[in-house]
């Protein structure tokens, strides 16, 4: 195991940034560290990195404790969301700035220099300066310049995040490759759910310095562990009502929930994605909540539909493939039935407390 | 007036002008008010700035380029006073580049109890004015002041003390320069900073004492002048000059934002490889330039220097006091000549200002300055 870390605790005045976090980030794995701004995420990264001290707390690589040691001990490379580029360095000076403080050669520096130029493939680029380059080359070049002498571990800080967002999809794939080919441990930070699934193999969701779940992307996605990651992880639809006998039942809407049969009612969270939702112009038999057509969006292989409920005037949002919105042929303002196929419920006392 | 403008002969309105006219170019201006407005502003210029200074050069070579130099190197107080005045200036312009750095590090890169205070103080000597500043440094160090008797009774046995103490902060300061940042290269005494430090500070500080009082390097019992004297002038100066440093580096280096520093103790930087890596190369123009600015206005104190130095010719008098001396003693020519030293110096200040602004914007735009002809055509 690369990374552990155990009991790490972080308070900036009253703030709680971290609170006992517990982690630990597979050697060679690509892990993502996902949550909304404020959840302790670049804390979290920055006490790895060594460029914030923890309160309590330790963390190891390798079974060692580096807990009292400083960056440049740590042998970790650091990418900066707003690149920080040295500005008045050429780019091989930038990249080659961690093997100058080291004390290589100037010989061996250039070579690793130029052998970083291709990896990045900005090749002949060397002499320029960064205000010189794109953001997308930027970042290339402080992916570059971390990279440079050869850390153990490579740690993002919402690397994409200030790229705009045909840059940053490219770049993203980009991430995934060189991370395949270089195979060095890293870990990035994001608020970006669609960023951490797409380049992580691992997610951590973390909210208010919190760890809320770990697992693979699929995992987090279809088995959320709390009603935060649920509503993190993409659009939902909440109902709030309450469980009994095998329903949930929510004002005008029921849904089937075998896994609840006590007769005691229980206050409960029911969510649905807007995927999961299905949409019949006639009642059929199952429990279903009758809304009306408020504003249809196709976009390409899926097509949006805003609803408002009849009864209580909530808000629902429903994902339609093309060929059943085509079957369909919906119009706005016209009352159609809307079912789940799938629902999650989690009880009142695991309320979200973030909101989008 | 908007009424005036509205019915100007460039768009009469129709109606009887109730407003403005919701959206006026800059450039719509009659021409009128341009020529009256660009005539009034050279006019103040030439009559407030650009006469009384070719006046002063006028004045200094009214009989003659021989006698101006004769005016400026052959009366020995005058050489003295602009001796003075390149002893005097360069040594507040180190204590206050040291200082200006040290304050807009600490006050843009760290969150400390008494951080705005701070900031508010290194303002004050602006608002001060220098007679009051020069004051201030009598009443301190002066006959009457709090020390005064003491410094006329035995002012050096403070010498040894100040000596001793700035070789032991010297010591400390090295001791965390020189030590290796790779945890694996501290062995033995790099490895205990708490022990080295202290115990090592103190002994340097007792030896280097212990020294000076055996060799007799300072004088006893005899008196330290401070007011009336260099040490009084040099006091005064660099209050007065204070600010500019810390001024010009503060919003630069706020503006630059320390993550390029971070980025470089992440890549393995020391402190001290960052500071000259990365932070002087950044700052290194708002720096000059707060220099530069500091050293013009140490050239021409007047109010606290005069307070302070007790205007005894020959020993005490600096360049802008020696101008007023001679002034009063009727030696118009020679008042001139030194004038025109000090508005030289100005003119220099300015040039080399505005030449640095176009190099600061142009390294703004390009990264650096040199990059625009050293980096390959994009």
């Amino acid at each position: 195991m690369s990374i552990v870390i155990k009991d790490v605790n972080k308070r900036f005045g009253s703030f709680v940034a971290l609170d006992r976090i517990n982690l630990t980030v597979p050697d060679g794995g690509l892990l993502a560290l996902l949550g909304p701004s404020g959840s302790g995420k670049t804390t979290l990264l920055r006490i790895i990195a060594g460029l914030e001290v923890a309160d309590s707390g330790s963390i190891h690589h390798h079974d060692e404790d580096i807990t009292g040691y400083s960056a440049r001990e740590r042998k970790v490379g650091f990418v900066f969301q707003h690149y920080a580029l040295f500005r008045h360095m050429t780019i091989a000076d930038n990249i080659g700035y961690g093997l100058r403080v080291r004390g290589v050669g100037k010989a061996e520096r250039a070579e690793r220099v130029n052998e970083l130029l291709k990896l990045i493939r900005l090749d002949g680029l060397g002499t320029r300066f960064p205000s010189q380059l794109s953001g997308g080359q930027r970042q290339r070049v402080a992916l570059a310049r971390a990279l440079a002498a050869r850390p153990a571990v490579l740690l993002l800080d919402e690397p994409f995040g200030a790229l705009d967002a045909k840059v940053r999809q490219e770049l993203r794939q980009w991430l995934r490759k060189l991370h395949e080919e270089i195979q060095v441990t890293s870990v990035f930070v994001t608020h970006d759910q669609e960023e951490a699934f797409e380049v992580a193999d691992h997610v951590v969701v973390m909210n208010h310095g919190k760890i809320e779940q770990v697992g693979s992307p699929a995992e987090v996605f279809e088995h959320p562990a709390n009603a935060f990651v649920m509503d993190f992880l993409g659009n939902v639809n909440v109902f709030h009502g309450r469980l009994e006998q095998g329903k949930a039942v929510a004002p005008g809407v029921e849904f089937h929930y075998p896994e609840y049969q006590q007769t005691e009612a229980r206050d409960a969270a029911i969510y649905v994605r807007p995927h999961e939702l299905w949409i019949e112009r006639k009642k059929n038999g199952v429990p279903s909540l009758a809304a009306k057509v408020l504003h249809v969006s196709p976009t390409g292989s899926r097509t949006k539909v805003e609803l408002q409920a009849v009864d209580t005037n909530a808000l629902i949002t429903a994902e339609l493939t093309s060929e059943r919105y085509a079957e369909l042929a919906l119009k706005s303002g016209e009352t159609v039935h809307v079912s789940a196929r799938r629902v999650r419920v989690f009880e009142a006392a695991q309320q979200p407390e973030y909101s989008i | 007036m908007q009424a005036e403008i509205a019915t100007s002969p460039v768009k009469p309105l129709p109606q009887p002008a109730p407003r403005a006219p919701a959206f006026r170019r800059a450039n719509e201006d009659a021409p009128w008010v341009r020529y009256l407005l660009t005539g009034t502003a050279l006019l103040v210029v030439g009559v407030l700035i650009v006469i009384p200074i070719a006046n002063v050069f006028v004045e200094a070579f009214a009989s003659g380029a021989g006698a101006y130099f004769r005016n400026l190197f052959t009366d020995p107080d005058t050489r003295h006073a602009i001796l003075l005045t390149l002893t005097v200036v360069p040594i507040a312009l180190v204590l206050n580049t040291i200082f200006g750095v040290t304050a807009a590090w600490a006050i843009s890169r760290f969150q400390f109890p008494g951080r705005s205070v701070l900031t508010a103080l290194i303002d004050l000597p602006f608002s001060v004015s220098p007679v009051v500043a020069g004051l201030m440094f009598v009443l301190i160090f002066g006959l009457q002041g709090y020390f005064g008797p003491f410094l006329r009774r035995d002012g050096y046995s403070v010498v040894p003390y100040l000596v001793s103490f700035v070789l032991a902060l010297v010591f400390a300061v090295g001791y965390f320069l020189a030590r290796p940042s790779d945890g694996r290269l501290r062995v033995g005494l790099w490895k205990r900073p708490g022990l080295v430090v202290p115990l090592g500070s103190l002994a340097l500080f007792a030896v280097s004492f212990a020294v000076q009082k055996a060799l007799g390097i300072w004088p006893e019992n005899t008196s330290l002048k401070i007011i009336f004297a260099t040490p009084g002038l040099v006091l005064a100066t660099s209050f007065v000059t204070f600010p500019f440093v810390a001024r010009e580096l503060i919003p630069v280096m706020d503006a630059i934002g320390p993550d390029e520093e971070l980025a470089a103790v992440s890549l393995g930087a020391s402190g001290w490889q960052m500071f000259w890596h990365v932070t002087v190369p950044n700052v290194k123009w708002g720096l000059v330039y707060g220099v530069i600015l500091c050293n013009a206005r140490a050239m021409g104190e007047f109010g606290a220097v005069y307070v302070v130095s007790g205007h005894i010719a020959g020993q005490t008098d600096t360049m802008p006091l020696r101008i007023e001396k001679l002034f009063q003693e009727y030696n118009l020519p020679g008042s001139f000549a030194v004038a025109s030293v000090l508005t030289l110096v100005a003119i220099g200040t300015l040039v080399i200002k505005s030449k640095l602004e176009t190099l600061v914007a142009a390294s703004g735009a390009h990264g650096q300055a040199e990059n625009v002809t050293k980096g390959e055509p994009s």
